[in-house]
């Protein structure tokens, strides 16, 4: 769970003066959504921990240019999204590509049939739907997180969820 | 949605920690004057720079300063390779895997590091230990070892050897981390595989090899030319191939590393902390800066895997 805005801000602030404890509390309050947000989109453990990795590897590599008046979970979720679509793109143009090394275990089951046809959705729609319901951002939001137009989210959302109503149905 | 729990999640946000613990501590804090300080030079400059090309003069100045060092409109991050597989790079800021997607996983903090013959693992080694890890960084053996630098890794799926100097010694290990055997007293440079399992290294005096299959010494060994060298002079750097010029910069250039398709070079630029790849034809030029700050250190290549 992430903390208030006044504990994220004093994390960052202590954490660019070279706290570990602040960083770590700042990454402990932000790993699950990242990396659930990954998954989402790539349904792949393995490719989910290294995008979330990376994320905040991104973040130590920009800490100390952060602007701490800004929130750090829309920063860090833009990153893992962006990433984690590049990655399912380029695995729908080489499905060859080596295999995972072990199977996911099976998730939750009555999280099953919704994650399967999650699946079925282009890497676009996977990832505004997950921004909009994992990790409730706004229409609004999402459009600046992803440069895209607001229609265009509006519009990926309202495809995206007719067509898992009609998969589910 | 928002109850959903992703599958491994405590064991990836630990692993993860790790590796991210671990870079945050080798970054160095920069004060409140340094961080204010980058915008004041970057406007003094602009200015400078705005004065510059008011003139005619000017413009071929700030126009050769330019090209003085880096390939120009280089990419600030290293979003992809140019060409499939993987890179490991080590360094200061320890062992890294790069993907060809751009994304990288930080395996720990080794000085060196190299890839197995087919890219499944890579040995690297600490203060005082040659450790074998798979590419996400999971410990297979370690072997304790004075000071092991340079290790370098040849075989086949069913047989492979990882020599490697320590002590002053250079060392062959078979690579599952058993029969550890001293060869002979080694100078600190890197040692090389040549075809037939011979590892080529120098003893301080001449190019000597050793032959695992016959556990003979050889008293001189030839390495035949690469085919593409660096040539330094007057302050500058040449890739050379064939005697052809492919790139030129000013500064050293470090290594160059053909990409396992053959396709690519990469050639590393300190001076410029930059990367540049080059596809020989039809030619193209991909310049990566800011190499150091992505790595924790500019980093030495340890190798382009893996050819199929």
């Amino acid at each position: 769970m992430a903390g208030s805005s006044r504990d994220e801000r004093a994390w960052v602030r202590r954490a660019q003066a070279g706290s570990v404890s602040d960083f770590e509390a700042l990454f402990r309050a932000h790993w699950g959504r990242a990396y659930r947000a990954a998954y989402l989109v790539v349904r792949d453990a393995g490719a989910a921990e290294d995008i979330a990795q990376e994320a905040f590897l991104s973040a130590v590599r920009s800490l100390d240019r952060f602007d701490r008046r800004r929130p750090f979970g829309p920063w860090l979720h833009r990153i893992v999204v962006n990433r984690a679509i590049d990655w399912a793109r380029a695995r729908a143009l080489r499905p060859e590509a080596e295999a995972v090394d072990a199977p996911a275990p099976d998730p939750p089951e009555r999280d099953e049939e919704l994650l399967r046809e999650l699946e079925q959705l282009s890497p676009e729609h996977r990832a505004v739907i997950v921004l909009r319901y994992l990790l409730e951002y706004t229409p609004g939001e999402i459009a600046e997180l992803l440069e895209l137009p607001r229609g265009t989210v509006n519009s990926r959302l309202r495809r995206g969820l007719d067509a898992l109503e009609e998969r589910l149905q | 949605m928002k109850d959903f729990r992703a599958p491994r999640e405590a064991e990836a946000r630990e692993r993860a920690w790790e590796v991210v613990r671990s870079a945050y501590e080798s970054r160095e804090p920069v004060t409140w004057p340094r961080r204010h300080a980058r915008p004041l030079i970057a406007g003094a400059v602009v200015a400078a720079a705005v004065a510059a090309v008011l003139s005619p003069p000017g413009r071929s100045v700030v126009h050769s300063l330019r090209k003085a060092v880096g390939v120009e409109n280089a990419q600030t991050e290293l979003f992809s390779l140019p060409a499939h597989r993987r890179l490991l790079v080590s360094g200061t800021g320890g062992a890294w895997v790069v993907n060809a997607d751009g994304s990288r996983r930080r395996l720990g903090a080794y000085r060196d590091a190299a890839w197995s013959p087919h890219g499944l693992y890579v040995a690297a080694t600490k203060a005082d230990e040659l450790v074998a890890v798979d590419p996400k960084g999971n410990v297979r053996w370690t072997l304790p070892r004075r000071a092991p630098r340079f290790p370098a890794w040849t075989g086949t799926r069913t047989d492979t050897r990882i020599a490697y100097l320590a002590g002053g010694k250079l060392h062959v290990v078979a690579g599952d981390g058993t029969g550890d055997r001293t060869i002979g007293p080694a100078a600190p440079v890197p040692p090389v595989w040549l075809p037939g399992r011979v590892v080529a290294y120098s003893n301080g005096h001449a190019l000597v090899g050793y032959a695992v299959d016959s556990n003979s010494a050889l008293r001189r060994v030839r390495i035949g030319p690469s085919g593409v060298t660096i040539r330094r002079h007057a302050g500058q750097s040449e890739v050379v191939s064939g005697g052809r010029v492919l790139f030129r910069g000013t500064g050293v250039f470090k290594q160059v590393v053909r990409s396992p398709d053959g396709r690519w070079l990469l050639v590393t630029w300190p001076t410029a902390d930059q990367w540049v790849f080059i596809q020989i034809h039809p030619r193209k030029i991909v310049g990566v800066s800011r190499i150091s700050s992505q790595f924790g250190g500019f980093p030495h290549v340890g190798g382009w895997c893996c050819s199929r």
